[in-house]
């Protein structure tokens, strides 16, 4: 139902945790590329305060927009915990706990979405 | 959200049963006795608890969403609550609408 | 633009593809590292190197990677004093493969490792798909 912020939060938040299991994916799939930079989503909340565009106009050099909507950027030095000799930044161990809080946050989101759905189909039937 | 649903669908048929079921007792019986409270009032405190345990759901849900800092399990807790006082509420709403069914079929 | 959840199977299956192409490599060498030439004063088996890249897929916007390169080790060979073998040159010296196989071992482990990992994201990916078209089982 359109207009219900409740459903319409939810999208939001499954499509920001479906880019990040996808930059998950990725950096995984990268561990062991010479060079290859690790990089995660933006905040979620700052998915909601301003337009993605605008966010990648103003930092074009660190944040890049995937056609989803979500800005994805690369780990900043305090957030990354290995470093290969030719410059590689992934860390399994990192990637594996963030797939699993992806798991779990989605996880949720599912559960609160089908029982307000259900709780409305209820209020609803005669 | 919801509330407003329950709200037009429910509590109306309620607080109108109620009050033609409290007019009724005032009429005929003597005064309630100490400590029990009209048929009408005990169903607007269920109706009211409805509105009140959803937006604790809402309210706890839309945090968690957001991903901020709240207990699943508070969550769960909240919305499964939600979901109780809505059942009882529909079910106290279609027992009213069949037992006015039923008394306007009386003969009298 | 691709579903992100369907965009990381691709690129997890990628990265089991380059693993996998890597861990052949890996058996290869080990199984090549003592294999001289037939000749007097020839060449031994060289160990073979695999470079990987990344590679965009444009529709999802996520990094692929992809196996760039299969080429050989440019270390110098072992050489070992074996004037009877049909290998030793004049002076009675073998070449032996540039192969080390405790490097070979470790290899191995980082590449398991890596296949794993690429396979949990397969089987989570999985599960979160099947999580959102659940949503409308049970009403």
């Amino acid at each position: 139902m359109e207009g219900i912020h409740l459903f319409d939060l939810a999208e939001r938040q499954a499509r920001w945790l479906s880019v990040r299991q996808q930059t998950v994916a990725s950096n995984i799939a990268n561990a062991n590329t010479p060079g290859f930079k690790a990089s995660d989503v933006v905040p979620f909340a700052d998915t909601l305060q301003k337009t993605q565009l605008t966010m990648v106009a103003t930092n074009p050099s660190h944040l890049t927009d995937t056609p989803a909507g979500v800005a994805t950027v690369e780990l900043r030095r305090d957030q990354v915990q290995t470093e290969s000799y030719s410059g590689n930044t992934v860390s399994l161990e990192q990637e594996l706990v963030k797939a699993g809080d992806v798991n779990r946050d989605y996880s949720l989101n599912t559960s609160i979405v089908r029982a307000f759905h259900q709780m409305l189909l209820a209020a609803l039937k005669e | 959200m919801i509330s407003s649903l329950v709200s037009s669908a429910t509590q109306q048929a309620i607080s109108r049963l109620g009050e033609a079921v409290s007019t009724t007792v005032a009429s005929t019986a003597t005064s309630a006795p100490a400590g029990s409270e009209s048929f009408g009032a005990v169903l607007g405190k269920m109706v009211g608890g409805v509105e009140q345990s959803l937006g604790n759901a809402e309210a706890l849900s839309l945090r968690a969403l957001s991903g901020g800092d709240v207990d699943t399990r508070q969550v769960v807790d909240a919305v499964m609550s939600a979901q109780q006082s809505l059942q009882t509420a529909i079910a106290i709403r279609d027992k009213i609408v069949q037992a006015y069914l039923d008394v306007s079929r009386m003969a009298i | 633009m691709t579903d992100p959840l369907i965009s990381a199977l691709k690129v997890a299956a990628s990265g089991l593809s380059a693993q996998s192409t890597r861990l052949r490599v890996v058996a290869e060498n080990m199984a090549n590292a003592q294999s001289t030439g037939n000749t007097p004063g020839a060449d031994p088996y060289t160990r073979k190197t695999i470079t990987f890249s990344s590679t965009l897929d444009r529709p999802s916007g996520a990094d692929l990677v992809r196996v760039s390169d299969i080429g050989t080790d440019d270390a110098p060979y072992t050489i070992e004093f074996d004037p009877s073998h049909p290998a030793a040159d004049t002076n009675g010296y073998v070449k032996l493969p540039n192969v080390n196989m405790m490097v070979e071992m470790a290899d191995m482990r980082e590449a398991n490792r890596s296949y794993e990992a690429d396979l949990q994201v397969v089987k989570q990916a999985r599960e979160l798909i099947t999580m959102t078209i659940d949503l409308l089982k049970g009403n």
